[in-house]
């Protein structure tokens, strides 16, 4: 700081207004004395009041000052350099001591324009120009040094002008702080002046103002297009090109929810979805409605801010009104929040319906972290489900299905679909495909408020429902059922629906049971179907067996239906069966099934028992074929057993009488053929008892038990009755498991049949014997009687009658045709298969050796295959299968066999077997004892 | 060309140089300001004179006399 040096000062000051003042040709030197008196006065006083220099005394402050001075002038880069030049001139010369106070001095003489300082101004622009010139100043704060003092040092003496638009300090009105306020009016007309800055020429557009916005932003948050702020397309806002960039983004801002709420109320109105969408879509218009309740308090703000509005001040006074754009935006704020929810859900659910919807929405309410979402959400869930809850309720009450729109998880199958479903094959007909094809549940569509556990349960009872209804015909109790039990259901409310769920649930299934047992007697039916196809009832099926055994050996071709059916009434009326149910008999049935050529009527015969709606539901179809296969199986079972014992009670009645005379020639053949026999029924007989007690009863008693379940449902006892049978096949030995049994069985059966009629042959071969010897005894008698000789020669060449006839293969054996013939005693039949049917009067004792080899071959046959079956019986994974083999084998008379190939097994014991035996050991723990080797 | 230079001249020349810089500066900021004026001022605030009441000073008795007189000042 320089020294004031007074002296000095005075005559250089004296000096210097010499030079300045004019000179005045005119005046008087006194008058120009004066002036000049006074002027100097007035210089003296000056400056020595004035206190220090208000510039940072730097001369590169300084500098930079008169740099940015002196370009702003025409030619502001050429003058700016030649400046510089100078200024590094200057700075070199040591003469001047503070530059800086010269420059300053120079600097403050200049008459170039300078930003702040608007002399050269039009004045009429704005209100204040504060200047240097104290007296032009009218703000009361607004002498140089107070406005100084607020801004940062130098900053009046730089142009605020910049280049760019925005009038940067303008944000500050709208703050809110209240410590503010007193110096708002400071502010505001700082910034007014700032904003006066701005050189006129390059922006003198600002864009429309914000009042303007102001007024049109409720139209704008409605979607609808204003003066300033227009639509040009439903997912597009036009915001004019001349606002200042804060303002335009906080319209940016506000724009959100505009289109938010355009793209929104355009979904609200359209009108496609199904219940469940409309339910969303009203939803929706309920928040819209709040939307625009939030809308219409903000133009109430706005209108009333407006008419504050006070020209006088900056921004017309707004931020003292108390509504601006930013306040807006944060008014907004939460509303915008609920909007974006709201379209975000809109977009997911574009190509979901039904639960898939209702999924959606819930999975928002559950897993969501923010809780408003969350609370959204809910309110939300609590209408859209509405439409869903009366679609349970109604299925749940009534059975019905009410789904136009195909949005609830049960659906109807049509007829198309059932197809499909089943493969292509028809669908199973009659009360089967009510139950099990008509409704299906489709899994997606379950939306997640409630369980999967649930929904099945929801499903059954509709089922059930629908199936009483329509399969049952009980039309009535249905509709007394759902008037009395039908209530609400609502979300939210889970306990309570939980509860009405069981109890519908228990209750439909106990009322469909009931139907089941007491209007269609199921287990009537189920118990007259074991007594009759499963060969239950043991009198009736003898009589019939006994009435029928005649008939049937005739053709096939030659069984007529009548025939059969008397014989089956006249068996039910000389047995137990009479007492059953007429509903039971009516069904009974006796059948005949397809004929091919060559049968005879055993093969063609069956009995049936008719089954309809609804109990076909669990006896389906499919069921009532494997009870005819048991039928049938069980049936040639029983014949064989009947025709072996029948031909056992002949040889031991004969045994005693006829063939007791012939037991020298025949002796052996018939101990031979009484060991078989008996061996024979004896394994027709473990075998007859194994299926009807152990694999029947048990199988029975497994169903009994699984029907009377308290909790059962129609769908159990749909698996129970399946798995009896199946069981029962399986056990049956009718199973298509690994070892054909049923083959080996049947080929039992017929070897079996097959050595009967040999033993018959036998038989009558006996009586025949047995008859000659008694002609001849006779004729000796009557000889002797006569007196001649007893036996001559020509009667060993006589011809006997010829007691066998030729019968064809096809004929059965049987005892009740007529014979032509006067002996008491039927014609035997031939062994079946000599090829060639000598009708030559041979003797009988010439066909013996072929009968007995025949015998002998039968019965190897038989016991081979025995063996067989033993060995594929013990390898069994079944129990009872394996118990079967044990008790079939209890003297371990047999050796089973496990067979290894397809060629004949090897024979019992004598012979070296020419393939491999395998020792089986028989369940028992006695010891086995060892087949032969392989030698 | 002068003389060799003793510190006066040296002076005087500096001071001289220093001179006709700020007379250029003044010129370039329009500051009206011939060189006799200027040396006084650079004088005055060498002394202890603040700058700004001198610029006040001067602005005024220029805008008094213009007024009243209506002349242009001297150059």
């Amino acid at each position: 700081m320089a020294t004031y040096n007074k002296e000095r000062v005075e005559h250089a000051l004296n000096e210097l207004l010499v030079r300045i003042l004019p000179e005045d040709p005119n005046d008087e030197d006194e008058v120009a004395n004066e002036r000049f008196d006074e002027a100097f006065e007035y210089a003296i006083e000056e400056l020595e009041t004035a206190g220090d220099p208000s510039v940072v005394p730097d001369i590169n402050h300084v500098a930079s000052l008169i740099d940015k001075r002196v370009s702003r002038d025409v030619n502001g880069a050429q003058k700016s350099a030649r400046f510089h030049n100078l200024l590094s001139r200057l700075i070199s010369q040591p003469v001047l001591n503070q530059k800086w106070r010269m420059l300053h001095f120079l600097n403050q003489l200049s008459e170039l324009p300078q930003a702040e300082h608007a002399e050269t101004r039009d004045a009429a622009r704005m209100p204040i120009t504060p200047t240097k010139h104290a007296h032009t100043n009218p703000l009361p704060t607004g002498s140089p040094a107070f406005k100084d003092a607020f801004s940062r040092p130098g900053l009046s003496h730089i142009p605020v002008n910049d280049g760019s638009p925005k009038p940067s300090p303008r944000p500050a009105p709208a703050e809110p702080a209240d410590k503010r306020r007193d110096r708002r009016a400071t502010d505001a007309s700082k910034e007014q002046s700032a904003e006066a800055a701005p050189p006129e020429p390059t922006y003198l557009l600002l864009g429309p103002s914000e009042p303007a916005l102001l007024r049109d932003l409720p139209f704008t948050l409605q979607g609808i297009s204003s003066t300033n702020l227009i639509f040009p397309s439903s997912t597009a806002l036009k915001l004019p090109p001349t606002l200042p960039v804060p303002l335009i983004s906080l319209l940016h801002t506000l724009a959100e929810p505009s289109l938010l709420y355009r793209g929104l109320s355009d979904f609200v109105e359209s009108t496609e979805g199904g219940l469940v969408g409309q339910s969303f879509r009203s939803a929706l218009g309920m928040e819209l409605r709040s939307y625009l309740g939030l809308v219409a308090t903000l133009e109430g703000q706005i209108k009333r801010a407006l008419q504050q509005l006070d020209e006088s001040q900056t921004h017309h006074g707004l931020g003292k009104a108390g509504v601006t754009l930013k306040r807006c935006v944060i008014w907004t704020r939460e509303a915008t929040m609920g909007l974006r929810l709201m379209s975000l859900m809109v977009e997911e659910s574009k190509t979901k319906k039904g639960g898939e919807l209702i999924s959606l929405i819930h999975s928002f309410s559950l897993s969501h972290g923010d809780p408003y979402v969350g609370a959204f959400a809910e309110r939300l869930l609590a209408h859209v489900t509405r439409p869903f809850y009366d679609m349970l309720r109604q299925w749940i009450y009534d059975g019905e299905l009410a789904d136009p729109f195909g949005e609830f998880f049960v659906s109807e199958q049509s007829e198309a679909e059932i197809f499909e479903a089943n493969n292509g094959k028809e669908g199973k007909g009659g009360a089967t495909s009510v139950w099990e094809d008509k409704y299906k549940l489709s899994t997606n569509m379950i939306p997640t408020i409630i369980t999967e556990d649930f929904a099945r349960k929801v499903f059954l009872i509709g089922k059930s429902l629908n199936f009483i209804r329509y399969g049952c015909g009980d039309a009535a109790w249905v509709d007394t059922y759902s008037r009395s039990a039908s209530k609400e259901l609502r979300y939210g409310d889970t306990a309570n629906l939980e509860q009405s769920i069981g109890d519908a649930y228990k209750t439909t299934m106990a009322r469909l049971i009931d139907l089941m047992e007491k209007k269609f007697h199921l287990f009537e039916h189920l118990q007259a179907l074991k007594s009759y196809l499963l060969l239950g009832s043991g009198d009736f099926i003898a009589v019939l067996m006994e009435s029928l055994s005649s008939t049937l050996d005739r053709p096939a071709n030659t069984q007529y239906r009548h025939t059969l059916t008397a014989q089956l009434e006249h068996a039910v009326r000389n047995s137990n069966a009479q007492f059953d149910s007429p509903d039971v008999l009516r069904r009974l049935d006796s059948r005949m099934l397809e004929l091919s050529h060559g049968e005879i009527g055993w093969d063609v015969f069956t009995l049936e028992y008719k089954i309809d709606a609804p109990v076909d539901v669990i006896v389906t179809t499919f069921g009532s074929k494997q009870y005819l296969k048991v039928f049938n199986f069980l049936w040639r079972v029983k014949r064989v057993e009947f025709a072996l014992s029948s031909t056992w009670r002949r040889c031991m009645t004969g045994a005693r009488g006829v063939l007791g005379t012939v037991s020298d020639v025949f002796g052996s053949d018939w101990k031979k053929a009484r060991c078989a026999i008996s061996e024979m029924i004896h394994f027709v007989n473990q075998l007859q008892y194994y299926i009807l007690f152990e694999v029947i009863e048990s199988s029975w008693n497994e169903l009994q038990s699984s029907l009377r379940k308290p909790e059962s449902t129609l769908d159990d006892l749909i698996t129970a009755h399946a798995r009896y049978l199946t069981n029962i096949t399986r056990k049956g030995l009718l199973g298509s498991s690994g070892a054909d049994f049923t083959g080996q069985l049947h080929e039992l059966l017929k070897t079996m049949l097959g050595f009967r009629e040999a033993v018959d042959g036998l038989y009558g071969c006996s009586v025949a014997e047995f008859t000659r010897r008694q002609e001849v005894a006779a004729k000796i008698e009557t000889r002797t009687a006569a007196g001649r000789w007893g036996v001559e020669e020509k009667d060993a060449e006589s011809a006997s009658p010829d007691p066998f006839s030729s019968t064809g293969k096809a004929k059965g054996k049987h005892r009740s045709t007529p014979s032509a013939t006067s002996s008491p005693f039927p014609p035997a039949l031939m062994p079946l298969n000599l090829p060639n049917n000598p009708l030559s009067s041979s003797n009988q004792l010439d066909i013996l050796p072929a009968l007995r080899k025949r015998l002998a071959s039968l019965l190897t046959d038989f016991r081979a295959r025995v063996n067989v079956l033993l060995g594929d019986l013990a390898h069994q994974p079944d129990v009872d299968m394996r118990w079967l083999a044990m008790v079939m084998n209890f003297n371990d008379v047999y050796q089973p066999v496990r067979r290894r190939r397809k060629a004949a097994p090897g024979t019992k014991g004598k012979d070296a077997g020419r393939e491999r035996e395998k020792e089986t050991p028989a369940p028992q723990t006695a010891p086995g004892t060892a087949a032969a080797a392989k030698g | 060309p002068s003389p060799p230079a003793s510190s006066q001249d040296v002076k005087r020349k500096a001071a001289r140089e220093v001179i006709d810089i700020l007379h250029e500066i003044a010129t370039l900021l329009n500051t009206h300001l011939d060189r006799q004026q200027l040396s006084y001022c650079v004088s005055l605030i060498e002394n202890g004179a603040n700058p700004e009441a001198l610029a006040n000073v001067i602005r005024k008795l220029r805008s008094e006399y213009d007024a009243s007189s209506g002349e242009g000042e001297a150059e």
